[in-house]
């Protein structure tokens, strides 16, 4: 039996959690069942009435040439993007947290274009990319690369996005590193000295990397997560083309839920890529986790 | 006593009509409506249209929502408005999305046909100011939905130096394909590191383009019950084999729209294909750095050929019957030559009234602007720019990516004919 003290107890706390409860029902909960929901429908966006389909657009889903053609291409945009995120943002970080006097500097120099806003800056790429009137292009041309076409070459658009992402991105992680750097105790690598570790590189493998794992984890999280979610290069830059070489998941999404108006087939495919957010995230936080040594 | 009363009742209550007179101005007098247009460049000549109107109509106040960044994204936001009862009082959707908006609003009751106001002002005003072929652009299924406002087919803009130096002359632009395709590899010849022609449908923002160059040659996309491609036949064949040869003979590179025009205005290109209504855009981005020139769009067909109409109508949207008058009056003014004179003079659209290109209005502006003759030449050639309905701007990517791959020889030009056009007929079904 539980007293009245902590009947009214446990009353008071669920009276105190309800806001925070209710919120997150209206604001997370139903919005995702309304969208499972309408993935079940052929409803479109306007339309009058609609009608179940039950699980038709999953079906159609992955016979669609398009999306899988989106698929792909969002696999290899991760792929290239993600390895140098993630340790060229540990790499910066490793090299500033040496400097003095100019890591201020530098640090500003790679945040620039985090803060800078993708669409503006998609101008200024698009000029640097123009395959006659470029510096990008000219510089391509004068290594003797013959003419490059960096954005509407099929074979080269993903690739360009891709390190467009990265540009965007490096400077992000690098932070996020260098907080993590500076949180190492120095006496780990006075111990570490003592115990015979003399060359940076047994000071990086025995000290730096184990106690970076929180940091490395969620940098590799956010990172695949953000590099899923590649959408504004794509509108700014290519829209999708050239024949589709750079059509993302979320740009086909947008295009159909947004363009085409096929609120359910949209519905869907959200579903099919919130479904592969959480999975990924999933295994890297289980594989990374087993690796990772919280101080 | 009796009087001194009286006038203090009488004063009493002139103050209190006093006091209560800008209540009813703003209560009867005033209406407010609510406009949204595409594009957000057109607020400038949106915004002194509706400063001239108000001048005209004091009692009458327009207030514009943000715009819409593209017709698609106001085709989307109207659909989205239509839900939720938020519909402006008017707004100008483009005339490819208009027959899908025109149904699915009617389907609600949520647009008005301007049939019966037009009816009322008479048939003198309807002949005096429209012609039928432009009025045909707002029509669907048969009623006047929209009343058309910019309308614009695209043309020719070149650069006389490129075409002089290459041995053409710059004063008798092409009047055939043919012609043009020979004057772009002369350019080329001339100007190895240039491109001759460009004629980007691999990357315009529409299909609008595409049509053109079926148009032109006597084809139609559909067949005339709407329901099938139709452009799989002699002009729709002899239009794609144009595309591949743009590349192979005149040195067209496969480039994105803008980047087109920046190159254009840098003077790396000689002749480009695009939309009057950028003239004063392109004649911008030019600068001083050639006396830019424009031309009509080359026709093949004399008969049956023309070019697809681009723009945008008037409709109302209203569902306060109070408002309707209002609308009317400002859906009138904007297709009025007053209006038109401001739209096309700062676009280098074609005026949608017929007495705008008269003297008062348009006629010396024309003689100053002499570019702006081009698109004006050829508004007897006006086509309706087809619409595939629901499904149309997905088959414009579909269509988009084929030609791309035809204009780069990854597919020969009439194989990609046929898969554009059955692809076009499978996913109009679906």
């Amino acid at each position: 039996m539980t007293s009245p003290q902590a009947r009214r107890e446990a009353l008071a706390g669920t009276l105190f959690a309800l806001p925070a409860l209710a919120l997150m029902l209206a604001l997370l909960i139903a919005p995702l069942a309304a969208l499972i929901l309408l993935s079940l429908t052929d409803y479109r966006l306007g339309a009058v009435a609609l009608r179940f389909v039950g699980f038709a657009h999953y079906a159609e889903l992955f016979g669609d040439e398009v999306f899988r053609r989106a698929l792909r291409n969002t696999l290899l945009y991760v792929a290239l993007v993600l390895p140098g995120a993630v340790f060229g943002g540990l790499g910066l970080a490793l090299l500033l947290r040496a400097r003095r006097r100019s890591r201020p500097f530098y640090e500003v120099a790679y945040f620039l274009p985090v803060t800078a806003t993708l669409v503006a800056m998609a101008t200024v790429w698009q000029f640097m990319l123009h395959p006659a009137l470029g510096p990008v292009s000219a510089l391509l041309r004068g290594l003797g690369l013959g003419h490059v076409d960096l954005l509407n070459d099929p074979e080269l658009a993903l690739l360009t996005l891709a390190l467009i992402g990265l540009w965007q991105l490096l400077g992000f992680n690098m932070v996020l590193f260098l907080a993590g750097l500076s949180a190492i105790p120095r006496e780990l690598y006075e111990a570490a000295a003592l115990d015979g570790a003399r060359s940076g590189i047994d000071r990086f493998l025995r000290v730096t990397w184990p106690m970076l794992g929180p940091t490395t984890m969620f940098v590799t999280i956010t990172s695949t997560i953000t590099a899923f979610k590649v959408f504004d290069t794509v509108v700014v830059l290519t829209r999708g083309g050239p024949m589709g070489a750079t059509e993302t998941l979320l740009y086909v999404l947008y295009l159909e839920g947004f363009q085409y108006f096929r609120t359910g087939y949209a519905a869907a495919m959200t579903v099919v890529l919130l479904g592969f957010l959480v999975l990924l995230s999933l295994l890297q936080a289980r594989t990374i986790e087993r690796r990772v040594h919280y101080a | 006593m009796t009087t001194i009363t009286t006038t203090r009742r009488a004063t009493l209550a002139a103050a209190a009509g006093a006091l209560a007179m800008p209540a009813i101005a703003t209560g009867q007098g005033q209406i407010t409506l609510d406009v949204l247009f595409a594009n957000p460049s057109f607020a400038r000549f949106f915004h002194p249209i509706a400063e001239a109107f108000q001048r005209a109509n004091p009692d009458i106040r327009i207030a514009f929502r943000q715009p819409a960044p593209s017709y698609d994204d106001q085709h989307q936001a109207l659909l989205r408005a239509a839900l939720t009862n938020q519909l402006p009082d008017v707004t100008f959707p483009g005339f490819n999305r208009l027959p899908e908006l025109a149904r699915t609003l009617a389907q609600r009751g949520q647009i008005l046909d301007l049939g019966p106001l037009m009816a009322a002002e008479g048939p003198k005003w309807r002949a005096e100011n429209f012609s039928e072929r432009i009025l045909a652009l707002g029509q669907v299924d048969g009623r006047q939905y929209g009343l058309p406002f910019n309308a614009s087919s695209p043309i020719a803009y070149y650069n006389p130096e490129l075409v002089a130096r290459a041995g053409g002359d710059p004063d008798a632009f092409p009047t055939s394909w043919e012609g043009v395709i020979a004057l772009g590899a002369r350019i080329k010849a001339a100007f190895p590191q240039a491109m001759g022609v460009s004629y980007y449908i691999n990357s315009f923002d529409s299909d609008w383009l595409w049509q053109a160059l079926v148009h032109q040659g006597g084809g139609r996309m559909l067949t005339p019950a709407g329901d099938a491609p139709a452009f799989g036949d002699a002009a729709g064949q002899a239009a794609i084999q144009l595309a591949r040869r743009f590349v192979t003979e005149a040195g067209m590179g496969l480039i994105g729209a803008d980047q087109n025009r920046q190159q254009f205005a840098t003077g790396g290109i000689g002749i480009i294909f695009d939309s009057p209504a950028r003239l004063a855009v392109i004649t911008g981005l030019v600068g001083g750095r050639f006396p830019l020139r424009t031309a009509p769009f080359p026709i093949t067909d004399q008969e049956r050929g023309g070019v697809p109409t681009g723009g945008n109508a008037a409709v109302i949207t209203t569902r306060d019957p109070a408002k309707r008058e209002a609308c009317w009056r400002y859906v009138r003014f904007s297709a009025g030559p007053e209006a038109q004179k401001i739209a096309v003079e700062l676009t280098g659209y074609l005026p949608t009234n017929r007495r705008a290109e008269a003297e008062e209005y348009l006629g010396a502006w024309y003689r100053q602007n002499p570019n702006a003759l081009a698109a004006a030449r050829q508004a007897d050639r006006s086509l309706p720019w087809e619409d595939y309905g629901a499904n149309g701007p997905r088959i414009h990517r579909m269509q988009q990516e084929i030609l791309t791959a035809v204009m780069r020889g990854d597919i020969p030009p009439l194989v990609g004919l046929e898969r554009m056009v059955a692809q076009t007929a499978q996913l109009m079904r679906a």
